[in-house]
């Protein structure tokens, strides 16, 4: 189970996130969401380790993870799938599932994982040799998200996993999202789609200027007037 | 014809080590986004250890030779952990300062330690050059030549085949995500910028017995690794393999065609011609490392 009690985080003077506590247990999906700047994205860099916060306490199975670098968090369970894909765009489909796995030592284990995910994804195998710079960009989202599913966390994070792709990929990618948890793993998510995205968790975080502003069952949230009003375009929405 | 051939061999030959020079620059300013102006130093490094080796050590000739380009590959992980890490995330102008500094102090050390007279490093290979139809050559060169090749090969092969090569790219392409990997940034760049060391050192510690062994021999040279890295495209580490050949080619048959007396501005004719007409580089291929 992973927790933030009151951690904040900032860029030079500025605050990012402000006493933010959330937890995601076994078998969650849990939602993100808010508008940008709202500190999403920073809460994700800050569990994955690519920032420290100032103040306040991360647990992961009860033990502090703040400050500890990326590669042993990740060694740890905990996957960060970036927004914006990210892939490495000059390094093969390949390669870059390869990179996923980079801290793993069982390469029996990886050969059955990178079978896996070629047959999960069938466009990765067709372009396994390809540089991961020419796919399409819903083919580099599936590539993203398989490359972090090859270090075998028990916990991944989604950030913007829908952004910029057409809506029937962006379909595609929810089902994704929702059979990597049906598989027993934890998701946390970032999602402007707030409609997709309370939907489909079991529980959300709506976070205003650094600060959790509101928290609940995707369902609470969806009917709460504030949410609605601001993320789910108004009451017209509810007519 | 027999003297062209003759020259094609001589700029094959030269060809191999300056493609040595400039992958090794070019990688470090693809992975790091430094300027290593150090890069002629440590050219000069390689050269004066092979000779302190063989010298005055009494040390074997090819085991000299691997001594001084892991010295060369020392001194490069020195100077990054010592100069280039505190100055991680300062501007580029400072750290640009900074290596120019770290040069002159590289040079000048080198003046005092062996003083200004020109040394010679004595080699197992013979005098008489191999003569093979209309083309002769000094069996040294052939050697240096085949280690070169050799050098380059193994780098390739380090970098597309292992999982460290790998990680290597990923870090030069997009270095937070490559850091969510668990890739170790801060250890990327010390043994890229060793690496690179490494292979000015050895073409140094190559062209050292084919040439004579000077403080200022890595002035020169350090200024061609640039031409070099510029004709293939800063960050292209095949650009800068075609670009050494390059320019070993244009010097040689400029050389050997117009006059001798101009070997040097060739080169650096050509590449003002490559600035000009093609700012990109020689080669623009997709695997570019920056």
């Amino acid at each position: 189970m992973l927790r933030l009690e009151d951690v904040s985080v900032s860029y030079g003077r500025v605050a990012a996130l402000s006493g933010v506590s959330l937890e995601v247990r076994p078998g969650e999906l849990v939602s993100l969401i808010g508008a940008n700047g709202a500190g999403k994205s920073t809460t994700l860099k800050t569990i994955s380790g690519l920032l420290r916060p100032a103040a306040g306490r991360i647990t992961w199975d009860g033990a502090p993870i703040a400050g500890l670098p990326p590669g042993e968090i990740l060694r740890r369970g905990i996957a960060h799938c970036p927004e914006g894909r990210r892939v490495f765009p000059h390094l093969s489909v390949r390669e870059n599932l390869v990179m996923g796995a980079l801290l793993r030592r069982d390469s029996a284990g990886i050969r059955e994982d990178l079978e896996a995910m070629y047959a999960r994804f069938p466009r990765l195998r067709e372009r396994a040799a390809q540089a991961a710079g020419t796919l399409s960009g819903g083919e580099q989202q599936m590539l993203a998200i398989a490359r972090a599913l090859m270090s075998r966390p028990r916990l991944v994070m989604f950030d913007e996993p829908s952004l910029g792709l057409a809506p029937n990929l962006v379909e595609q990618v929810f089902e994704i999202v929702q059979e990597v948890r049906r598989q027993g793993l934890m998701v946390l998510m970032v999602e402007q789609n707030a409609l997709a995205a309370l939907s489909l968790c079991d529980r959300a975080y709506l976070l205003e200027t650094g600060r959790v502003v509101r928290a609940g069952t995707g369902a609470e949230l969806l009917e709460s007037s504030d949410v609605r009003e601001a993320y789910l375009g108004g009451r017209a929405f509810a007519a | 014809m027999d003297q062209a051939l003759q020259h094609l061999v001589n700029g094959t030959v030269l060809g191999g080590t300056y493609a040595l020079l400039g992958i090794g620059l070019t990688l470090i300013f693809g992975v790091m986004r430094v300027v290593n102006f150090t890069h002629g130093e440590l050219y000069t490094f390689g050269a004066y250890m092979t000779y302190a080796l063989v010298s005055l050590l009494q040390l074997d000739f090819f085991l000299s030779l691997l001594l001084a380009t892991l010295l060369g590959v020392a001194l490069g992980a020195a100077i990054e952990v010592l100069l280039l890490r505190p100055l991680r995330g300062a501007d580029i102008d400072s750290v640009m300062l900074a290596m120019i500094g770290a040069a002159l102090v590289l040079q000048n050390a080198a003046m005092w330690a062996w003083g200004g007279v020109a040394k010679l490093v004595p080699t197992p290979f013979g005098g008489t050059p191999l003569v093979l139809g209309p083309v002769s050559v000094m069996p040294l060169r052939l050697f240096v030549l085949g280690v070169a090749c050799a050098l380059l090969l193994g780098f390739w092969l380090l970098l597309e085949r292992t999982r460290a090569g790998i990680a290597m790219r990923a870090t030069f392409q997009d270095s937070e995500t490559a850091s969510l990997m668990g890739v170790r940034v801060g250890w990327v760049s010390t043994a890229t910028f060793a690496i690179g060391s490494g292979l000015a050192a050895a073409a140094g510690a190559l062209l050292g017995p084919v040439f004579m062994v000077s403080p200022t021999m890595g002035d020169l040279v350090g200024l061609k690794a640039f031409a070099i890295v510029i004709l293939g495209g800063l960050g292209n580490l095949p650009g800068a393999v075609i670009g050494g050949f390059a320019l070993g080619y244009v010097e040689e048959f400029g050389g050997g065609f117009v006059s001798t007396e101009y070997r040097d501005a060739f080169g650096f004719l050509l590449i003002i011609l490559v600035l000009a007409i093609r700012p990109q580089g020689l080669v623009a291929l997709k695997e570019r490392v920056g």
